[in-house]
């Protein structure tokens, strides 16, 4: 009774075939085969994003014999010559692997609309949503079709739920986030509530009262179909064991390390070796406008340990080439120490590192003047941030998305990658 | 999409070639089949209330012999509160989705408050929502008008850009850096309505939390005293149209100017002064653009696909679709002193909105001249599990906001949190609005769903098992429950072979209840 499901090769031959017929221009059918090309390559990437602005100071930008320093000490690292804040003994440790960029700078000191910038590439603006770094990655990266994606949703955010700046905005819903509230709950209406036996009768009863719709709005009842037969793919998988981090040897969860973030990257890992095309995981509280340097002294004994279990496992596993791991926030902090002992808010200058993905580690891209305050030495704007993950990533940032006023926006507006990280 | 846009064209062409004018009750050489009852019932529930018939709904309506069923169903869910509240709701997401900050969800009860006290007069003013909102004062959590300043976070180019967009459905903001590429918006038009609201600003205030913001106008002094020249959140009490070339140079001031109707006003003017002459500006009859943009919106949203392919992009050099129609339905509304409710019910008297549906993809069907189907909206799919599952929202509500803690959040409300994963733009092309595979999830293994399916506990279910023996019976109540219509021959065969085949009655119907509520056809609207 059941047809037999197409394979992938069947399915890019029909699309492509559609394609011809549907005089969809040659260049949509050469992205698509790209991308194809793209995911055999296994190619990924994991975003640590340090929510409400990281300082630089205390992170990976120390400043040295400057009164802004705040008495934060820096540390010997991996590379000679590289140092880091001394909150970060375990990330010093892999530094061969990290690529710091000193020299971010944008003018954007708003959470939400830095937050934006930071994910999207663009400033908010009312006549187009911009889709954000996964569901670029994600969508370049695959077609809608289950062959091409996986069993399991191909961007998936650990514990940033309910913020605007991620989606897949004009790209469509089908690229937002599958958000997971944290790491060790399973994900949400993922089991059914029925035996899979019984639900699996449920939805063919569901396509046998169908039949009378379908037969009136074929197109309609074909999509509905599609996307229950991609839900319940994904929650009979197999893969979807990857969810669960609790199967992962005590060894290796022991050099994870405990605490939510933790799980999150080991998570992050799991869900990558699984076919997902890119995994956000969030740390919270980088905020730090009283006692900064008391609250990135904890925050970074969450963050420190478990950023660089995952690069050294992924390293280990073979998979540090196609994955590219960002650690950033929206913006850094003010070089002044306020009188609350805290950091505000400074676009102006700040930070962000990368990892993997054929970007070149222990390499220190830019840096500020002394007092750590003005960009001194190669700026990098955030589309050239964002040119710099394309990059890495086999995209080409000039690739133009219609948004619904038809204009056609590009993955990244301008800017020009890092070069000398790869 | 690119072939979309093509097919669209061609057709369009022919259309325009053969000339055929749908106007609304001018006899048309052939026009397109109406829908049945049960269909036209439910569609026009859906649009105007927000949920599906019920049951009685269903049977009285279908049983009426009135000539006049249809228009007199119109009028009564017009008169209905529901409506103002749905559409409130619909509304929001017009604003909310473009926002800037996801602070501004924070109003969004306010803002339904505003919307649905207009709505809900007997002349429901479009021209009084514009006036209120772009004037709009004060505190967002007491005053819903301030929504779009809000939303926008008080910044005056994307202020200017959404006035413009909902109000005249003219994407005036491709003009902000160049001159409109395909329209005639030079870049200094831009600036001169941007003109009109420098002096809007958004004033912190010391408490925490939703409170935190009050829109006040500024018409003395610097803003942002102490900030340094290169912020740009500084501003002076007039607008600059910044210099392409150099950025950092002083921009040239510019005076407030209408680009529809070339209306000015001298520099200097106060903020208030500015904000009531371009709303006068903008809803006046001289200028068309107000009740074309909203005719345009309300047309794509019931009909299905507009006069022009944007919901929200219109202009002087886009050519529309059925024109007469159009200017009809404009004249109506505007001599109807801008009444929604006129609106509502001139488009709903047309043959076009009463009309059988057609796919969108079928290449016969006129664009914009015949019904065709839509997914439902967030606000209107939450409402119709709430019915067909027989759950009070209310209850539930209460529940739900205990173990949240407090109300603060985006998803601290059932409906809030369905709308999170169920929610769209409605300035989305129709054609580009798919579903994402967290809502087939909720629908499918939803906890809260789960639970009032379940046949053996007090659930409407639970009831309807109880109190009626024949299968049959069961099987078309819940067609009718879900789908607004009875089963037919076909479905109630297939449903007692299914009780048949499983042989325990309530979960054979709790499978029956799950297939209709995760079927396409409870999802779409025909």
């Amino acid at each position: 009774m059941p047809t037999p499901m197409p394979s992938r090769r069947d399915l890019l031959r029909l699309i492509s075939a559609a394609g011809a017929a549907a005089c969809i221009p040659p260049f949509a059918e050469a992205v698509s085969l790209h991308a194809a090309d793209l995911k055999k390559r296994g190619k990924a990437c994991i975003l640590l994003w340090m929510s409400g602005g990281p300082s630089q100071f205390e992170t990976f930008s120390p400043l040295e014999n400057h009164k802004n320093s705040g008495g934060t000490k820096a540390i010997a690292t991996s590379v000679p010559g590289m140092q880091f804040a001394e909150y970060w003994p375990q990330a010093a440790s892999v530094a061969d692997h990290l690529a710091v960029i000193r020299s971010m700078t944008s003018k954007e000191g708003s959470h939400p609309r830095a937050s934006y910038l930071l994910h999207t590439g663009y400033l908010p603006n009312p006549s187009a949503r911009h889709p954000a770094l996964g569901s670029i990655v994600a969508s370049q990266l695959a077609t809608r079709d289950a062959g091409e994606t996986g069993d399991l949703p191909p961007i998936v955010r650990i514990g940033g739920r309910d913020r605007g700046d991620s989606g897949g905005g004009l790209l469509g819903r089908q690229w937002d986030p599958f958000d997971l509230r944290d790491a060790t709950a399973s994900p949400d209406n993922t089991v059914p509530p029925v035996p899979a036996d019984r639900h699996m009768r449920r939805l063919g009863l569901m396509e046998q009262l169908g039949s009378g719709f379908a037969k009136s709005l074929p197109q309609e009842a074909a999509d509905h179909a599609g996307l229950y037969r991609r839900a319940t793919t994904m929650i009979l998988s197999p893969s979807m064991a990857a969810f669960d981090v609790d199967a992962e040897p005590e060894a290796v969860r022991a050099e994870y390390g405990e605490g939510s973030f933790a799980s999150g990257c080991l998570l992050a890992r799991r869900l990558i070796e699984h076919g997902v095309s890119c995994v956000e995981v969030v740390s919270n509280g980088w905020d730090t406008h009283q006692d900064n340097f008391e609250k990135v002294k904890d925050l970074a004994g969450e963050v420190d340990r478990p950023y660089a279990a995952l690069i050294r496992d992924l390293e280990r596993r073979g998979m540090l080439d196609d994955t590219l791991v960002i650690w950033m926030g929206e913006f850094g902090r003010t070089p002044q120490v306020n009188p609350r002992g805290g950091r505000d808010h400074f676009p102006r200058s700040f930070n962000a590192v990368l990892a993997g993905g054929g970007v070149a580690g222990g390499a220190v891209v830019g840096r500020t003047d002394k007092a750590g305050v003005e960009v001194a030495d190669r700026p990098v704007t955030v589309p050239d941030l964002f040119a710099t993950f394309c990059k890495s990533m086999g995209i080409d940032p000039t690739i133009e998305n219609m948004a619904s006023s038809g204009r056609p926006i590009k993955l990244v507006d301008g800017g020009e990658a890092v070069h000398e990280l790869f | 999409m690119a072939a979309n846009l093509l097919i669209r064209h061609v057709l369009l062409a022919v259309v325009l070639a053969t000339a055929v004018p749908l106007v609304a009750g001018a006899a048309s050489p052939t026009p397109p089949p109406r829908c049945d009852d049960a269909t036209f019932l439910r569609r026009a529930t859906l649009d105007l209330i927000g949920r599906q018939p019920t049951p009685d709904e269903l049977d009285a309506f279908v049983a009426s012999r009135s000539s006049s069923k249809r228009t007199d169903l119109v009028n009564r869910l017009l008169a209905d509160p529901a409506w103002a509240t749905n559409w409130s709701r619909y509304f929001r997401d017009v604003i909310f989705y473009r926002r800037s900050d996801d602070r501004v969800i924070l109003m969004a009860r306010s803002l339904e408050t505003f919307l649905s006290g207009h709505l809900a007069q007997p002349v429901a003013r479009w021209d009084d929502i514009a006036r209120e909102m772009i004037t709009a004062l004060g505190a967002p959590t007491e005053h819903g008008e301030t929504a779009i300043i809000m939303a926008q976070m008080g910044e005056t180019s994307d202020i200017t850009a959404e006035v413009s967009r909902v109000f005249t459905g003219i994407q005036i903001q491709c003009a902000q850096c160049h001159d409109h590429f395909t329209d005639r918006w030079k870049r200094n038009q831009f600036h001169e309505l941007a003109a009109f609201f420098p002096r809007v600003e958004i004033k912190r205030t010391s408490s925490d939390g939703p409170n935190q913001f009050e829109v006040v106008s500024r018409d003395l002094g610097r803003r942002g005293r102490g900030m340094k020249a290169d912020n740009p959140r500084r501003g002076d009490l007039e607008h600059e149209m910044p210099d392409i070339d150099d950025p950092a140079k002083p921009g040239t001031v510019m005076q407030p100017k209408f680009f529809l109707t070339g209306h000015t006003l001298p520099l200097g003017t106060s903020d208030q002064e500015r904000r009531e002459t371009v709303a006068r500006l903008i809803t006046s009859e001289d200028n068309p653009w107000f009740a074309r943009a909203i005719v345009n919106r309300v047309w794509t949203e019931l009909v299905g696909d507009g006069f022009y392919d944007g919901i929200d992009d219109l202009g002087p050099d886009r050519e529309p679709r059925f024109p007469e129609q159009l200017d009809e339905l404009c004249r109506k509304f505007v001599t109807a002193d801008h009444d929604l409710k006129a609106l509502f019910r001139a488009v709903m008297a047309t043959h076009a909105y009463q009309a059988k549906a057609r796919p969108r993809t079928d290449a016969s069907r006129e664009i914009g001249g015949t019904s065709c189907p839509q997914r439902l909206r967030a606000d209107q799919l939450f409402s119709q599990v709430m019915l067909a599952l027989g759950i009070d929202e209310e209850a539930i509500t209460a529940r739900f906001g205990k173990q949240q803690g407090g109300a603060r959040k985006l998803t601290s409300t059932p409906r809030g949190a369905f709308n999170q994963v169920f929610g769209y733009d409605p300035g989305l092309p129709r054609d580009e609005i798919a579903g994402s595979i967290p809502q087939a999830l909720l629908l499918m293994n939803g906890k809260a769903l789960a639970r009032a399916l379940d046949g053996n506990r007090p659930t409407l279910l639970g009831r309807v098992l109880r109190e009626e023996t024949d299968d049959r019976a069961v099987a078309d109540e819940l067609h009718v429950r879900t789908l607004a219509r009875h089963a037919t021959p076909a479905e109630i065969a297939v449903c007692l072979a299914h009780v048949r085949a499983t042989g325990d009655r309530a979960e054979a119907f709790e499978d029956i209840f799950w297939a209709l509520i995760n079927s396409a056809e409870f999802i779409y609207r025909k």
